[in-house]
């Protein structure tokens, strides 16, 4: 079989368009559907707090977080069965048991605690969900692990230095940055 | 000197190849993401998954998942062997072309 250098190149092209292609997709690919979720999920969560009462602002954060986790489940489920190790022991149930344990936590911490104001339960909030991402990280693809890290270091700046702004800050730079990094993997993945 | 492989040349089945040897070890991917990945029919990701599943570069694995038939494809040892000893070849070809 014979065939030019000009056609060798190509297919060369090709194997390396392809495998960073599935690599991307394989690693990296599933990160993006949680960071948008959640970020339109904390967007119109920490508007709500911002300018509703605490109240009304607990009820939208409650319906959001059980839409956010049963919606995690959804996306888990579908991101294991596009590429999965063979005798794969992730499967739907467990990460639904998961996220479903991890709000029942989330709520004892709550209920035990007591946190006085409306700021410190987000964060509590924040950091319980953060927990949550840490485990699909290390279950999907690292890369959410490292905008785990971000979040929460962005939500714990704006919660210390910026404390009659919290909500605010959360929803537009917390949110639209989950939201922003999700559509820049999509966009790059895509482009790839 | 490396040889090309003819069976791997044709451009989707070296898609397929190049796609299936970025997979770690024991990852199989799913049909419908793969026929996604490469932009091609169900019928001819087919056909050429069955060449190469003859020539034993890869296998197509039948399975149920949550009672749902899938199928997923991942590549064999001899598989990554052929597909390298072809990159192999054509990096040569390349690189012959460039010092002629």
């Amino acid at each position: 079989m014979q065939i030019t250098s000009t056609e060798a190149e190509e297919s060369l092209a090709a194997i390396r368009s392809m495998t960073q292609k599935m690599r991307r997709a394989a690693a990296g690919g599933g990160a993006h559907y949680f960071l948008i979720l959640w970020g339109i999920i904390w967007f119109l969560g920490f508007l709500g707090s911002h300018f509703f009462t605490d109240d009304l602002a607990g009820y939208i954060w409650l319906a959001l977080d059980i839409l956010g986790g049963f919606s995690c489940w959804g996306i888990s489920l579908w991101l294991s069965r596009r590429v999965h190790k063979t005798g794969d022991s992730v499967n739907g149930r467990r990460i639904g048991i998961f996220w479903a344990s991890l709000f029942v936590y989330c709520g004892l911490t709550v209920w035990i605690a007591r946190p006085p104001d409306g700021k410190q339960l987000a964060m509590l909030i924040v950091i319980f969900v953060m927990i949550g991402w840490m485990a699909m990280g290390l279950i999907f693809s690292l890369s959410i692990i490292k905008f785990a890290f971000f979040i929460t270091a962005l939500a714990l700046s704006g919660y210390f230095l910026l404390p009659d702004f919290f909500y605010l800050w959360m929803a537009l730079l917390g949110g639209g940055a989950m939201i922003g990094c999700g559509l820049f993997i999509r966009f790059k993945w895509k482009s790839a | 000197m490396n040889e090309l492989n003819e069976i791997i040349h044709q451009p989707v089945r070296l898609r397929i190849m190049a796609a299936l040897t970025a997979l770690g070890p024991g990852e199989e991917v799913d049909f419908s993401y793969l026929r996604g990945l490469l932009d091609v029919t169900d019928g001819n990701l087919g056909a050429h998954l069955r060449k190469l599943e003859d020539s034993g570069y890869i296998a197509v694995n039948k399975t149920f998942v949550e009672r749902k038939p899938r199928t997923f494809v991942a590549v064999t040892a001899a598989g990554r062997r052929v597909f390298k000893v072809h990159t192999d070849a054509l990096k040569e070809i390349l690189k012959s072309g460039k010092n002629n």
